[in-house]
């Protein structure tokens, strides 16, 4: 499949006035026995963008998702989709999206086909259109030819592109993907991503999606939000996120001399032993060379520079202040693989 | 709401259930064991020994109305297990976010009961023709039995997602299931008329709704006397409207 560029006519000069795809304001919900899932929040998605939603375990990303897709009702706060408000219209807002849940979620006793058809008619597709939309998403996501197997014959990753493409049967304006690549082997990983990208690309979907995956937030998102807590902790692009961090660190390994000190405009030095120098500077990039030429001059041998920026897992540290590592997602990696074993049966 | 829309999406709801069936059927037969069990040992042993005043009717036929009421309860309360799977396995929050109203999810699902009930009902009515039960196969009334069978599948699947609604979890569910279905068997006229039961038990059968199902069956299937019919299925529809509209309503406690 090409890909065909995504159109940049018009798109500038709209910026301003671009549609929300989301609008979410002061946003909060308040379980039984008090627990504050979600706590006032307040963002936007604009049409077209690919948005990320990170965070913790129980940052309240999911509770989040499911009151934008009417699946729960906020205790407070205010949801348009698309201009249309969640609360009056709850129904027109679900004919607009497509949601993949955490859990992977086709019908194990029914054949891929017959997930897609169902869907299809849930979402009344015109009789006319079903069957050429169904056969297109089976083509695209490559199981045309396993279509009429039984769906719990199929592989985890082929469940989960059989997901997404459940989700598309009704050409959804909006699509909602909760951990889509959680118990995924890389393979698998790397090709839904990249579907979820051409999804983007060619059809003009907006996409928001949770990950506890940086790399991958990082490699799709066009803007991003980490929640912790149930609070938004920040929000703006990756670049913005990683900058956000406090700079680049630039190593640099000399012999002779060792620099104590470099011009403030060009950074600080961090440390400076054993023949390497380690250099916090704010634009990496453009401070190398001049940082390069500031050692040499002032006689030190500079044998090798490498940079090396702040990680998206640096922003999610600094701004969930939980690691991932500790806090583990073992128990949604042990319900995805759960539901994975399940349908294999 | 729209109303072709909800007929729509009742009918494709119920439609994933009838693929499922037809892939996979295991369950439909072996669903007929305890029916099968009832009907070739219990009532051959009962009617041999004529411990149970029936009338001018033997045992076998007095029993063949109730075990197929019987055989349809126990296929339709478990409906809330499968709705509990659903949601384990999130089906059940894709279903719901869809644009197809939430009660046209219960009403599929039930139509689905009241298909497997039908099942029930051929496959007791061929047993029972097999081992020589006197029935009144009449088109009208095997019709009218069907009509029935299916009201009730519904009637009681919608109860069962209902209690699912609030229970839950799959093991509550198959308690609830068993402290739902035994009693209501017993304290019905399904394997021994009203007349010989204890008073407190008479009053209870009163209340049951089993107790008119069996009535209509046996009415359809035995006497042919329709006097009592129109109660019975009022009884039912009303039963029925019911459990299906809480059921509607409760069903996204399910996903919250």
């Amino acid at each position: 499949m090409t890909i065909p560029q995504p159109p940049t006519a018009g798109t500038v000069s709209e910026e301003n006035g671009a549609p929300l795809a989301i609008q979410v304001s002061g946003l909060t919900k308040v379980y039984q026995k008090g627990i504050k899932a979600v706590d006032s929040i307040s963002f936007e998605v604009k049409e077209g963008e690919i948005f990320g939603l990170l965070g913790p375990n129980g940052a309240g990303k999911t509770t989040t998702i499911k009151m934008i897709t009417t699946l729960t009702k906020p205790t407070a706060g205010a949801i348009r989709v698309f201009g249309v408000d969640a609360m009056s219209s709850p129904q027109r807002i679900r004919q607009m999206l497509g949601f993949v849940p955490q859990a992977i979620s086709v019908d194990g006793d029914l054949t891929g086909y017959e997930n897609l058809l169902i869907f299809a008619k849930l979402f009344f597709v015109g009789r006319d259109q079903r069957n050429k939309r169904i056969h297109e998403a089976l083509d695209y996501f490559g199981l045309a030819d396993r279509a009429n197997d039984l769906v719990k014959h199929y592989s985890g990753g082929m469940m989960r592109r059989l997901e997404i493409a459940q989700a598309l049967v009704n050409r959804p304006r909006l699509l909602f993907l909760d951990e889509p690549s959680i118990g995924l082997d890389p393979y698998s990983r790397k090709q839904v991503i990249r579907q979820v990208r051409e999804l983007n690309q060619n059809f003009g979907t907006t996409i928001l999606i949770t990950t506890h995956d940086m790399s991958e937030a990082d490699e799709l998102c066009d803007r991003l939000a980490i929640m912790n807590l149930g609070k938004i902790a920040t929000a703006g692009t990756p670049q913005e996120l990683k900058r956000s961090v406090g700079g680049d660190v630039l190593t640099v390994t000399v012999s002779g001399k060792m620099p104590d000190s470099v011009p403030k405009d060009l950074g600080s030095v961090v440390s400076s032993e054993q023949g390497t120098v380690k250099i916090l500077t704010l634009d990496g990039e453009k401070a190398m060379p001049r940082i390069t030429d500031y050692l040499e001059q002032s006689g030190v041998v500079v044998e090798s520079v490498s940079l090396s920026r702040p990680t998206l897992d640096d922003a999610f540290m600094k701004y969930a202040k939980t690691s991932l590592q500790q806090e583990g997602s073992f128990g949604e990696a042990r319900s995805a693989r759960r539901s994975i074993t399940r349908h294999g049966r | 709401m729209n109303i072709i829309e909800f007929v729509e999406s009742s009918l494709t709801i119920a439609e994933m259930e009838a693929r499922k069936i037809k892939h996979d059927s295991t369950e439909l037969w072996t669903r007929l064991i305890q029916p099968a069990l009832w009907l070739l040992i219990f009532g051959e042993v009962f009617t041999t020994i004529r411990a149970i005043p029936t009338g001018q009717f033997t045992y076998l036929q007095f029993i063949s109305p109730g075990v197929l009421a019987q055989s349809v309860l126990f296929v339709a309360i478990f409906y809330g297990i499968t709705v509990v799977w659903e949601r384990d396995v999130g089906l059940l929050t894709k279903l719901l976010s869809t644009p197809s109203p939430r009660s046209s999810v219960i009403v599929g699902k039930a139509l689905a009961a009241g298909v497997r009930g039908i099942f029930q009902a051929v496959m007791i009515f061929g047993l029972a023709l097999i081992i020589g039960v006197n029935l009144r196969l009449d088109i009208l009334d095997v019709f009218g039995v069907f009509v029935v069978v299916v009201v009730f599948a519904m009637c009681f699947s919608s109860l069962s997602m209902l209690l699912a609604s609030f229970l839950k979890t799959r093991d509550r569910m198959m308690g609830i299931g068993q402290a739902i279905t035994m009693p209501l068997f017993f304290a019905s006229n399904a394997i021994y008329p009203i007349a010989v039961m204890p008073r407190w038990l008479q009053a209870m059968s009163a209340g049951n709704p089993l107790s008119y199902v069996v009535d209509a069956l046996r009415a359809m299937l035995l006497t042919g006397d329709y006097s009592g019919l129109g109660v019975d299925i009022l009884a039912l529809f009303v039963f029925t409207i019911i459990f299906v509209s809480a059921a509607s309503v409760a069903i996204k406690r399910m996903v919250e």
